[in-house]
């Protein structure tokens, strides 16, 4: 028979390699206390989880029964708290007289304990002398100490308050603690029966049946009165210490008629109707949400005001005005900026470029948005400037120099007034210029460069070049517009004309209709001179029927070198009409 | 000492002398152990008188529901208004009520009990000492009393308690002081509902305050007579009720049917009191009170309207009804009836009409809302907010289906100002017993032991020291 040898050598496993894994262990589970063994076996094997309560009583842990058990029994006791000596009993542990034969383990733990028990023992015969553990809570609050016939009569007279009431008030308020609710409410002084010899009041008080009533502002204030004397004539107040001073303060101060508004307003506020409960309760509300849109309110502008608050640097920066201060602050900067381990100002590659090279681009960087003119050759070139714009980007704050005129244009500085996002020619902004709203006038300004015989496209489109271009621009706009006006006007005259050559006609039939053609042609011709000219010639208002059209032209050619641009123009206005 | 200076938790607690605590009422008189959490001893406070053999014969405990003997009588010691009138009978049911489950029966004694009949010239004389023994002689006593129990009467307690029960010790607490103490408040507004009272008083630092002590009689009587009022005017035919003792067997019948049951009769010279029945109905009628009785929970009165604009009475008139069956066998359902029984205790005139009824109409002043008001009017308006923050319900009439409901609801409308929690223990027998749970809890106190009266204290100072004592 194969035997496993032989196996292993057929599929050339290892001799005798690993042990084979061991049998599955069947897991017998311990059957729970609780649970029939007939019941058990039905779980089957994997018996989902039960919590088996089991509700026996646990008994003592094991350790407490090695002890003796300490029997209680029913003692007698006195308490401390009262006079009379009454004997109550209660149940008490029982103190051994023998020490008892306890394990050596606990021996040592307990020794001390049994010990002092054993002191105890020997008065155990008369625990009555034990201190009562309730005895202590019997405490009486602080009365004032009973003043005498004579300081009565010295001190405490008053014409409402008998000496009788007041001693009475004074015995109420000790035997009630000074719970002034319940004194109030217990407070029923009988005033004493006239037929008794009688003092003061014996008459006035058989006269007056109906129950004197005190109220607890009465009572208070009375009482103060009388503590706070009786306070004094102990010690003097120059002679109390802090506390009683105070006591004797707040008691002299007592105000009955204050404490009697205040209940009235908190009986008035305790019998609010409902409707009054729930005003109140909107108006708390409405407070509330007030209260918290302020606060909201306050802490937006708290925060716009962080925000708008930059700090102000006070540092000097005169050092960092030259290109060698400032290759220093660079080389700290760097410094700063290794030892810090964060994302390199220099960017990944890490190499120190030419503080020239360097510090230009940072400061166009911080610095686009107040000199976008000052561009990196000019900060380059003028060392000054530069140094001027990377100081105020190393420290915003910085006193901007003033340059004379002569200077910004020495170092082309500019102002702008605005500055467009991005980056532009200069001469596109020329280009511009030539461009006109209208298709027509687009040509008419292409045809008046064209005859001063300057490009569309500037040449050298330099700054004063182009201011000049500009101003050129505008004034060849000035004179179209001139124009426009001009042959406005020559129109409404030519028609005033003929209404008036009509009206003469009828007046003389013999008058020659003429050729009206030729002579809107000539009229025309003159018109456009004029606005060409624009030198507004008085004459060639006053008689343009008479001024023929190529003389006229020849004059515009006299005056100025326009005539073609202006022919060109008064033939296009002219074929213009025509298309009209 | 510093008073400023709580205790230790370890410090606070009992310290128990095995006091007596004897809490009377006016239908049931509870006793137990201090300490204890219910009393042991729950007897009626009716007792039976009955003439046998040419003697007067008494009756105590719960032995009076049982036998109809002839003549039986019922009396009651405390008067309508919660006060003794019925000094001798009080102390005797008093005394059954702790010697019958407490302190057990004293032998008598041995020379009298006929085990030691000996000749009598061989009597030695130094035992007679012994023979008179008091069934408290070895147990404090706790007695409770109502908040306007006269000087007279409690005088009159402590002399019994004293001279006739020879107890060491006692105290007279009011029991409106104990039911706060059993809800853990030393300041209350305690509103007891009773068989034949009820009462408002308000506890401030574990005494009351007099001048705020409202009692009025529309207690749980007052409902059975408003239920028999109603059971008379009922629109089949007028309900009679028939005790249990009068049936000797029914049978089932529909609602609203004539009842089929054989009742049992006495010859009259063999019948009991009149009084004899009138207690076992009364039980029949508690059963109603407990079954059926509803108090309509409010918001407003039951005459009113609702919040939503339907009256009250048609919403209730719309809730389903609760049957109820008579001891003969007769049955029905009861509808909206079952709120109108009670509404009177909220509003007087809602009070079903009633001439034959011992109790007068009910005034506006007795009623619950006005005694509250008028209750609070008595005492500082600085703790008025707090006494309505800590209201105690108790006494077993207050377990009214929906009872505290409605007064919260009330003082809610009455009081909208201030925050108005009731606390009205759930449990049953919190409820019923809620002053006697606070003498149990008071007289199990180790700090109290110093308050009682001792028998050396009143022996020198005579019967008035409860007044000065007992606060």
């Amino acid at each position: 028979m194969a035997a496993a040898a032989d196996v292993r050598d057929m599929l050339d496993l290892p001799a005798e390699g690993q042990p084979r894994p061991h049998k599955k262990q069947k897991v017998v589970e311990k059957r729970p206390e609780g649970i029939t063994r007939e019941l058990y076996a039905l779980l089957g094997e994997r018996a989902p989880p039960i919590a088996i309560n089991e509700n026996k009583y646990k008994g003592r842990p094991k350790w407490m029964n090695k002890l003796r058990v300490r029997p209680w029994r029913m003692s007698p006791f006195t308490n401390g708290a009262r006079s009379d000596g009454l004997v109550l009993n209660h149940w008490q542990r029982k103190h051994e007289s023998t020490r008892p034969p306890a394990p050596e383990g606990t021996e040592m733990d307990v020794d001390e304990k049994k010990e002092k028990e054993e002191g105890k023992e020997d008065e155990a015969p008369k625990p009555l002398e034990q201190e009562y553990n309730f005895a202590k809570y019997n405490i009486k609050a602080r009365v004032p100490r009973s003043y005498s016939d004579e300081e009565y009569t010295r001190h405490l007279q008053n014409n409402d308050w008998t000496r009788e009431e007041t001693d009475y008030l004074m015995d109420l308020t000790h035997e009630y603690d000074l719970r002034w609710v319940i004194i109030a409410d217990r407070y029923d002084y009988q005033p004493r029966v006239p037929g008794t010899e009688a003092e003061t009041e014996g008459d006035s008080n058989a006269l007056v049946p109906a129950k004197h009533y005190r109220t607890m502002e009465q009572m208070k204030s009375r009482y103060y009165f009388v503590a706070a004397t009786m306070l004094a004539i102990e010690h003097p107040p120059s002679e109390m210490s802090e506390g009683e001073f105070d006591l004797h303060e707040k008691m002299l101060k007592f105000d009955p008629d204050r404490e009697r508004d205040r209940k009235e307003l908190a009986a008035l506020q305790l019998n609010r109707t409902a409707d009054e409960v729930r005003e109140e309760a909107m108006l708390l509300e409405e407070l509330k949400r007030i209260t918290s849109n302020e606060q909201n309110f306050v802490t937006e502008r708290r925060e716009l005001y962080s925000r708008l608050e930059v700090p102000i640097s006070v540092g000097n920066t005169t050092i960092y005005q030259s290109s060698q201060g400032l290759s220093q602050l660079l080389q700290t900067l760097l410094q700063a900026d290794k030892s810090k381990k964060r994302r390199s100002i220099l960017g990944p590659e890490g190499a120190v470029a030419s503080p020239a090279g360097q510090t230009p681009t940072q400061a166009s960087q911080v610095t686009r948005g107040d000199t976008p003119g000052t561009n990196a050759a000019a900060a380059n070139k003028k060392g000054g400037a530069a140094a001027a714009a990377v100081a105020s980007a190393r420290e915003i704050q910085q006193p901007i120099r003033t340059l004379t005129p002569a200077e910004e244009s020495r170092y082309g500085v500019q102002h702008h007034e605005r500055v467009s996002a991005g980056v532009q020619f200069r001469s596109d902004r020329a280009q511009k210029l030539t461009q006109a709203k209208s298709n027509v006038q687009t040509l008419k300004l292409a045809g008046a460069l064209a005859e001063l015989e300057i490009p569309v496209r500037l040449f050298m489109p330099t700054e004063r070049v182009c201011k000049e271009f500009e101003r050129l621009i505008q004034s060849v706009n000035l004179l179209l517009d001139a124009r426009k006006v001009a042959e406005k006007v020559e129109s409404e005259i030519r028609v005033l004309e003929a209404s008036k050559a009509e009206r003469e006609k009828k007046s003389a039939p013999t008058d020659a209709s003429g050729n009206p053609e030729v002579k809107t042609e000539a009229e025309e011709g003159t018109g456009v001179l004029e606005s060409t000219a624009a030198d507004a010639d008085a004459d060639a208002k006053e008689n343009p029927a008479d001024g023929d059209g190529e003389e006229a032209a020849k004059e515009g050619e006299g005056n100025h070198k326009r005539s073609a641009s202006v022919l060109s123009g008064a033939s296009d206005k002219s074929s213009k009409r025509q298309r009209r | 000492m510093n008073p400023s200076n709580p205790p230790q938790t370890a410090e606070y607690g009992g310290d128990e002398v095995s006091a007596i605590v004897l809490d009377p009422g006016y239908s049931t008189t509870r006793a137990g152990f201090a300490g204890e959490d219910a009393p042991k001893s729950l007897i009626p406070s009716y007792y039976g008188k009955y003439n046998a053999d040419g003697q007067e014969k008494l009756v105590f405990g719960d032995d009076v529901f049982v036998t109809p003997r002839p003549g039986l009588s019922i009396h009651n010691p405390i008067g309508k208004d919660g006060i003794v009138e019925d000094w001798d009978m009080a102390e005797k049911v008093w005394e059954y009520s702790f010697t019958s489950r407490l302190t057990g029966a004293k032998p008598g004694n041995p020379f009298h009990n006929g085990l030691n009949d000996i000749p009598s010239e061989e009597l030695p004389t130094e035992m007679e000492v012994e023979s008179e023994e008091k069934p408290l002689a070895d147990s404090p006593l706790l007695m409770t009393e109502p908040g306007w129990n006269p000087a007279k009467a409690r005088e009159k307690t402590i002399e019994i308690a004293m001279e006739k029960w020879g107890t060491p010790a006692f105290y007279l607490a009011r029991n409106g002081v104990l039911a706060a103490f059993a809800s853990g408040k030393a300041s209350a507004l305690v509103i007891d509902i009773g068989a034949s009272n009820i009462s408002i008083t308000p506890v401030h630092d574990g005494m009351i305050l007099k001048r705020g002590v409202q009692h009025s009689p529309l207690g749980g009587d007052y409902i059975s007579s408003q239920i028999r009022a109603l059971f008379k005017k009922n629109s089949p035919q007028p309900i009679t009720i028939t005790p249990h003792y009068l049936i000797s067997s029914k049978t089932a019948v529909e609602a609203g049917q004539e009842p089929q049951a054989k009742y049992k009769t006495f010859p009259a010279d063999k019948a009991p009191d009149a009084s004899y029945r009138a207690l076992l109905e009364e039980r029949t009628l508690s059963e109603f009170k407990e079954c059926v009785v509803q108090v309509w929970p409010g918001p407003n009165k039951l005459s009113a309207a609702g919040p939503n604009g339907v009256p009250n009475e048609e919403s209730a008139r719309s809730s389903p009804g609760r049957p109820f069956e008579f001891p003969d066998g007769y049955n029905q359902m009861f509808g909206v009836d079952r709120f109108r029984v009670v509404e009177s205790l909220f509003d007087a005139k809602a009070a079903i009409p009633d001439p034959e009824s011992i109790f007068p109409a009910p005034t506006p002043a007795q009623t619950l809302p006005e005694l509250i008001k008028a209750s609070l009017g008595g005492v500082d308006v600085d703790i008025r907010p707090h006494l309505l923050g800590n209201v105690v319900v108790t006494g077993a009439s207050s377990l009214l289906y929906g009872f505290t409901d409605r007064l919260s609801q009330e003082l809610m409308a009455q009081f909208p100002g201030p925050r108005v929690r009731v606390s009205a223990p759930g449990n049953t027998a919190e409820r019923r017993f809620g002053s006697w749970i606070g003498g149990s809890i008071l007289a199990s106190l180790g700090t109290f032991h110093q308050m009682w009266i001792s028998k050396k204290e009143y022996d020198e100072h005579g019967a008035n020291i409860v007044e000065k004592r007992c606060k």
